[in-house]
């Protein structure tokens, strides 16, 4: 059988006698993962603060704020925005030695890998501020303001990443071209064919 | 007498119902909002080959200032620590393959989870002194904290533990793929912030 070949299912078994029972992490804060990441996305966010226009106010209190905004000596005008990342990868430990079937004669190898998952990674630390005019007598932006106004895009940002499945499709696209192009690439060091399959996931996409 | 009487109940009754309605148009207005948040957008996708070993989440306390002015504040951070498949770096020493294992890719962000920053407590040390940070100031000490967390989690020894696994792993492999005597070379054990 061919060195690499064997090298994969090496990895395969080591991953799995690897993998700790859930609830038994290295430290509360801390979890041991097997994870093959294999695409990452960065995607935008941006707000503006501004005052309320009497012709875009909805009801009494949007109309009475807005009104009051055109007696206020000044403007408060500011946009601000920072990425959120998301990536995707496919967990190495729930690969099984069945997984993997070697075709000798046909010089093929066909591996079933476990779905491609996405995860959010984080978001940036810090926000831009892309404009910031705040004149008159009119009250700075501060930091808890700021941190209201990212927290209200990140809730903006992950139910149009739920309502939306484009963004994870494209992540996911893009995860399994390239775990095809990577797995491949060490079948055909030994001059096999790789068949590459993705389970399932639980949700029933592929 | 008695029209003047329904006249004033009348008047009641029509000043009640105006009040209730008030009051319910009030409370089902929508709220006032200044901002108007846009529609995400994707920047950028990259494709990659990175065996993360770790992940962690962690509350990290955020203190700092300018000048007179003090912050302090709580942010959930959230990291990994990966490899990247691809840079490997083999040599052949006789029959021993000796594999260099690559630097560790340690990211630290701030975490998507609901109320992952919280400005806990600002103030200003001179008399009727501003306690409102701008932007930039405030960008400065979250990236500043940023750094210390990373310092932490090297210190909390996570950096090594990965590495270590990455070594055995990366034996474990090399030996029963080629065959041939392995000896992985872990420069930095401990890790290397860049």
């Amino acid at each position: 059988m061919p060195r690499y070949i064997y090298a994969l299912i090496i990895v395969i078994l080591a991953s799995c006698a690897r993998q700790e029972p859930p609830g038994r992490n290295y430290l509360d804060e801390l979890r041991s993962v097997n994870k093959l990441v294999l695409a990452q996305m960065t995607i935008s966010k941006m707000a503006t603060v501004g005052d309320l226009r009497p012709e875009d106010a909805k009801g009494m209190k949007q109309t009475a704020a807005a009104l009051l905004d055109q007696f206020k000596i000044g403007n408060r005008k500011a946009a601000y925005s920072y990425d959120t990342y998301l990536r995707s990868y496919i967990d190495l430990s729930q690969l099984q030695p069945g997984d993997i079937s070697i075709d000798h004669e046909a010089r093929t190898v066909t591996i079933a890998l476990p779905p491609v998952e996405t995860e959010y990674m984080g978001r940036d630390v810090t926000i831009r501020e892309d404009h910031y005019r705040v004149t008159g007598l009119r009250s700075d932006i501060d930091q808890d303001e700021r941190a209201r106004i990212k927290e209200a895009m990140n809730a903006s940002l992950k139910a149009e990443v739920e309502a939306n499945p484009e963004f994870r499709q494209k992540l996911e696209q893009q995860a399994r071209a390239k775990a095809r192009a990577y797995f491949t690439s060490i079948a055909a060091a030994d001059g096999y064919k790789a068949n590459i399959i993705f389970k399932p996931s639980r949700g029933g996409g592929q | 007498m008695d029209l003047y009487k329904w006249l004033i109940a009348a008047a009641l009754v029509v000043i009640a119902g105006l009040g209730i309605w008030f009051a319910i148009e009030y409370h089902n207005a929508p709220e006032v909002e200044r901002t108007n948040i846009r529609p995400g957008k994707i920047a950028d996708i990259q494709s990659m080959a990175q065996l993360c070993t770790v992940d962690f989440y962690e509350d990290f306390p955020v203190r700092g200032h300018i000048g007179s002015k003090h912050i302090f504040a709580r942010i959930a951070m959230t990291g990994s620590i990966s490899f990247n498949l691809d840079s490997l770096d083999i040599e052949e020493r006789g029959d021993t393959l000796v594999v260099t294992l690559p630097p560790e890719i340690v990211t630290a962000m701030e975490s998507t989870e609901p109320g992952a920053y919280e400005v806990i407590d600002t103030w200003n040390d001179s008399f009727m002194g501003s306690s409102k940070f701008t932007t930039a100031e405030e960008n400065a000490i979250k990236s500043k904290a940023r750094l210390q967390f990373i310092r932490r989690i090297y210190a909390k020894g996570y950096v090594r533990r990965a590495r270590a696994e990455a070594v055995a792993n990366l034996r474990t492999l090399l030996s029963a793929a080629t065959g041939r005597p392995v000896e992985v070379i872990d420069p930095t054990p401990d890790g290397k912030i860049w």
